[in-house]
């Protein structure tokens, strides 16, 4: 047996099985809360204030006329400035998704 | 039939099954936590506060895993980071605490003699040998995981092991075969 081997044996004997000894439910206690409960809290909450949010610019706007009224002047635009419009959306929604992709790139 | 690793983490991943991540935990505390103490110069308490931090870390980013390395290559490298942080915060990522060093030991490593010297003579490589020849020659990575787990070029990692193996030996000389 030449010295490599020897060196290689005792440094992985050298490590023992360390016992859990609570370890796992110490980790455990302070994952936070499952997800799904929270996302179902969350979800609620976004929805309410999401109708209540509606109902209100409805009321305020008069009934809604000011949907009728943008979209007749959406309609009155010349064609270039609603390309325009469609390739700034376009290119806000491209830099998001590269900027998410990024982040998780960096996050692994 | 016992779960994969990649079996737990589908199921951490699809219903946040805090169960299947404990089993994760539970299947590699021992080496996270063993890791971190030879990297901690065997400061027990420091190491254990390090594991929960990796762990704790690898649960929040887990979306992140995609499963081209192991599991545990994975969390050797937060456990890696999580030490590299805490070492930066208390500026010990070079020197040696030799106070430290007598005050405190593991008390899993019982043997005197020849565990006692190697864990001694490991504590006293400098932390970018000791942490590539722990990964590679007590945990079993490759050179390539290890380059990984460490961020640094598969040549450094090579290097590094070489060098500290080469100490190792010059240091445990009476205890090696004649």
């Amino acid at each position: 047996m030449n010295q490599e081997d020897w060196l290689d044996r005792e440094l992985r004997e050298a490590a023992p099985y360390i016992d859990d000894e609570g370890f796992t439910a110490r980790v455990l206690q302070q994952l936070p809360a499952p997800r799904r409960a929270h996302d179902l809290l969350r979800a609620a909450i976004l929805l309410g204030m999401t109708l209540l949010a509606s109902g209100l610019a409805y009321v305020v706007s008069g009934g809604g006329r000011f949907i009728s009224i943008t979209l007749e002047r959406l309609a009155a635009l010349p064609v270039l400035w609603v390309f325009v419009l469609a390739l700034a959306s376009g290119l806000m929604i491209a830099a998001v998704g590269a900027a998410a992709a990024i982040s998780q790139g960096r996050a692994s | 039939m016992e779960l994969t690793d990649a079996d737990l983490v589908a199921r951490v991943l699809v219903d946040d099954d805090q169960h299947a991540f404990g089993e994760l935990v539970r299947r590699h505390q021992s080496a996270v936590r063993g890791l971190l103490r030879q990297l901690t110069r065997t400061d027990v308490a420091l190491a254990d506060d390090l594991a929960q931090q990796t762990f704790l870390r690898a649960y929040k980013n887990i979306r992140s895993f995609r499963g081209e390395a192991r599991f545990s290559t994975w969390l050797y490298r937060i456990a890696y980071n999580c030490f590299r942080e805490d070492a930066r915060r208390r500026k010990e990522l070079v020197g040696i605490d030799e106070e430290q060093l007598q005050t405190q030991h593991d008390p899993q490593i019982a043997n005197p003699g020849l565990r006692h010297d190697l864990m001694r003579a490991l504590s006293l490589l400098p932390l970018n040998e000791r942490s590539a020849v722990l990964l590679c020659c007590q945990s079993g990575l490759s050179h390539d995981e290890a380059a990984r787990v460490l961020d640094i070029p598969l040549g450094t990692v090579k290097t590094n092991v070489l060098r500290g193996r080469e100490k190792l030996k010059r240091m445990l000389a009476d205890w090696g075969p004649n």
